[in-house]
């Protein structure tokens, strides 16, 4: 297939793609699909897919055997869903290798195994198993990116195109002029999902007014933190639809330079997105002259060496450019002077995905979803030993108990809930009482706590607060970069007093020491990584006061993990 | 550790030569610039760790200078300069390891196996990297990597032990079985 000419040419692709998806799902051939992305290659899924290749070639079953990307839960890795003639496809979890055989002879005999089954994707329930949208997992979720995650190829631009891929960027390039494009996001009330907030359309707008040329469209798919990982599952279950949506935001900017910088330890998100933006390229929807109308775009992707402050814009554009990557001080905003000192709009992955059902559906409809303040949906990750682990997208609105105990299902047999972190390692846990409060960017701020990146972590009575404070105030040690001295001498210090505690050899006064030290990183640092270093710790702090000053007095950790609860004991005052 | 110092004598440049001269085309010296984490990376990739020599090729490569090349190779914490031991763990640190209990592991690994400041074992054995973010394998946690394949979930210091034991038993029948060469 070489380079479409224009429209018309692009339609017809569309339509065959369309027809060859249709006559997959409606042949008299087995379709097996197994996922394959990073949590489920861990748990085995290469393994499980050679085994189906293995077993289904032995037989004489006219079979397709594909590869798709991650649906969401880890919890139920490997999966692999099966659609048999007559059928509609049915999800199984848990298909280890040693289950393939079994399944497979199952199938054979006409038996559907629907203990296996997570569930059935069809509106109805099918002999016995019930839709997988009913899945306890999937039933108060809203999923627009990751509608098709899971069910298409991510390496075949042709099943994207074929599920109504690219339509949105086609209408904006050939229907809309940038202005209009910017209008929509605008209306639609979009904003920035890397942690921040800000109003993607008015971000935008900025980089439109900016007079100086060449401009930039950045993605951040850096995703460092200790505690997310959605974007990387978005690139490697839709990698086309992040790419659309930053096709649709360099049209917006009119300009031809667009970004990816990824992660570097994200080896298969990489991969996948490399290999979307090189089918692009091939079919004439990157390059110069796209389709005859005269815009032209090119995406390079960047990867990034493993440091958590690259995720911070300027330090990101630094990154990009081959330098040491540090943050900068603002103003210039990066939609003044960004990368190459040039006009630069930099989002997060999941804004950029979420574009094109905007400019698809319009603004309205995308603003009438979430709370007034907080659009649309939410990719979160939930960690810990909850029921559920793994990637849901949620509307905003959804409260705190919802999330954690009906998307995750609550935490697993045996463990007693005691407190979410939230906000990635930038704000403070919650505890259970605390959980009423809706999802959105306001709503979490006066608790102490935040949505930032989406990535929380559930944590039970095993975990100690304190213990658990050193390892997110520590994290943020590890990876400041070292510019500012608040950030660079502020957060050691923090750790310190906190090894002290953990040592049993805290003092009261320490307490204090830690409010006052952490109330300068907060004022003087000048990122976002040490404007927020010390949240964790001052959320912990006034969440769980009493276990930091029975460490301190009764020289007791009563998790038994702070190297106190090895040593002997010492008596009160001792 | 002279078996170490041996192989950062001898080292192929002809494979990263390769692929710089395939992939690694800028057309301008902004991009050049934009390129040299990329070509870091494959490096790293080839051999392990970033050893001079290849640092040097980049630089030239690129046209910029080696100082730039060190910059970076020093900054971000996936890079190596020194040889990495027989094989690599990678023990993701991430929240949910850390909350399943990865911190014993990290704590038992620095006391009883005596890693050195770049994480090897003395013996050169085994290398070690704790990564502070997240490897994206949370049902597993904690969770670490072995030589960049194998997944290794549900590690606890006994865990750990075993498979500590297990590749000096390898080490000991089968010579050099997997090195990174």
């Amino acid at each position: 297939m070489g380079r479409l000419s224009d429209r018309a040419a692009f339609e017809q692709y569309a339509a065959k793609a369309r027809a060859r998806w249709d006559r997959l799902w409606s042949g008299d051939q087995w379709v097996i699909s197994v996922g394959i992305s990073g949590c489920s290659i861990a748990k085995g899924a290469l393994e499980t897919y050679r085994h189906l290749s293995l077993h289904l070639s032995e037989g004489h079953i006219p079979f397709v055997l594909r590869q798709v990307g991650c649906a969401g839960w880890c919890f139920a890795e490997p999966f692999v869903e099966v659609k048999l003639p007559g059928h509609p496809p049915i999800v199984y979890g848990w298909m280890t290798t040693d289950r393939v055989p079994e399944l497979l002879d199952a199938l054979r005999r006409g038996d559907l195994r629907p203990d296996w089954a997570l569930g059935v994707r069809a509106a109805e329930a099918w002999e016995g198993i019930p839709p997988v949208i009913e899945h306890p997992f999937l039933r108060r979720q809203r999923r627009l990116l990751l509608e098709h995650a899971g069910i298409i190829d991510p390496e075949s631009i042709e099943d994207y195109i074929a599920i109504g891929g690219y339509r949105a960027f086609l209408k904006a390039l050939f229907e809309m002029t940038p202005e209009e494009v910017i209008a929509e996001v605008k209306a639609s009330n979009l904003r920035g999902r890397g942690g921040a907030g800000f109003p993607t359309g008015i971000k935008w707008e900025s980089g439109r007014r900016t007079p100086a040329r060449p401009k930039y469209v950045v993605v951040n798919s850096h995703e460092g933190e200790p505690n997310v990982f959605k974007d990387r599952r978005l690139l490697e279950s839709n990698p086309h639809l992040v790419l659309e949506g930053l096709l649709i935001g360099c049209y917006a900017l009119e300009t031809p330079y667009g970004y990816n910088y990824i992660g570097g330890e994200h080896a298969l998100a990489l991969q996948r997105f490399q290999r979307a933006v090189e089918q692009a390229y091939e079919l004439g929807l990157l390059g110069d002259d796209i389709l005859g109308s005269g815009f032209s775009c090119h995406v390079r992707v960047r990867t990034g060496g493993g440091a958590y402050i690259c995720g911070e814009g300027s330090a990101l554009m630094y990154a990009i450019m081959g330098q040491r990557g540090q943050p900068r001080t603002k103003p210039p905003r990066s939609v003044e002077e960004g990368l190459w000192r040039r006009p630069t709009v930099l989002n997060n992955t999941e804004t950029f995905a979420s574009i094109p059902a905007i400019i698809q559906n319009g603004g309205s409809w995308y603003a009438s979803l979430g709370t007034k303040e907080s659009a649309g949906t939410k990719l979160v990750t939930m960690q810990g030993p909850v029921k559920y682990l793994g990637v849901a997208e949620i509307e905003f609105g959804l409260s705190m108990r919802e999330l954690v105990f009906e998307v995750f299902g609550g935490l697993r047999e045996g463990y007693h809930f005691k407190g979410i972190q939230t906000g990635g390692v930038s704000a403070g846990p919650l505890r259970e009482d605390e959980l009423d409060v809706p999802i959105d960017f306001e709503a979490l701020t006066p608790l102490g706590a935040m949505v930032g990146s989406g990535g929380f972590v559930a944590f039970d009575e095993s975990v100690c607060a304190v213990d658990f404070a050193r390892y997110l105030v520590a994290f943020s040690r590890y990876e400041s970069c070292g510019k500012c001295t608040p950030c660079r001498l502020g957060t050691p210090a923090l750790v310190e007093i906190l090894d002290r505690i953990r040592h049993g050899f805290g003092r009261p006064e320490d307490l204090d020491i830690i409010q006052y030290a952490s109330k300068h990183i907060i004022e003087l640092s000048l990122c976002g990584l040490g404007q927020v270093a010390p949240m964790p710790l001052l959320g912990m702090l006034e969440r769980f006061r009493d276990e930091f000053i029975e460490h301190i007095t009764e020289r007791r950790c009563r998790a038994g993990v702070c190297p106190i609860a090895a040593r002997e004991p010492l008596g009160v005052g001792g | 550790m002279e078996e170490r110092k041996t192989a950062r004598r001898e080292v192929d440049l002809q494979p990263l030569r390769r692929i710089l001269g395939e992939r690694y085309r800028p057309r301008d010296h902004q991009e050049a610039q934009e390129l040299v984490v990329g070509a870091c990376q494959e490096a790293q990739h080839l051999y392990g760790w970033v050893p001079p020599q290849a640092a040097q090729l980049i630089a030239e490569h690129l046209g910029v200078t080696i100082n730039r090349v060190y910059g970076l190779l020093t900054f971000y914490a996936d890079f190596r300069t020194e040889p990495p031991g027989e094989h690599f763990l990678w023990l993701c640190h991430g929240a949910a390891c850390y909350v399943a209990g990865s911190q014993k592991v990290v704590d038992a690994l620095r006391t009883e196996y005596c890693l050195g400041e770049d994480g090897t074992t003395p013996d050169g054995l085994l290398t070690v990297h704790v990564f502070n973010g997240c490897l994206g394998a949370c049902d597993l946690a904690p969770v670490a990597q072995l030589d960049h394949h194998e997944y290794i979930g549900q590690l606890d210091v006994d865990r750990l032990r075993e498979l500590v034991e297990e590749l000096r038993t390898r080490r000991v029948a089968g010579g050099n079985d997997g090195t990174l060469e």
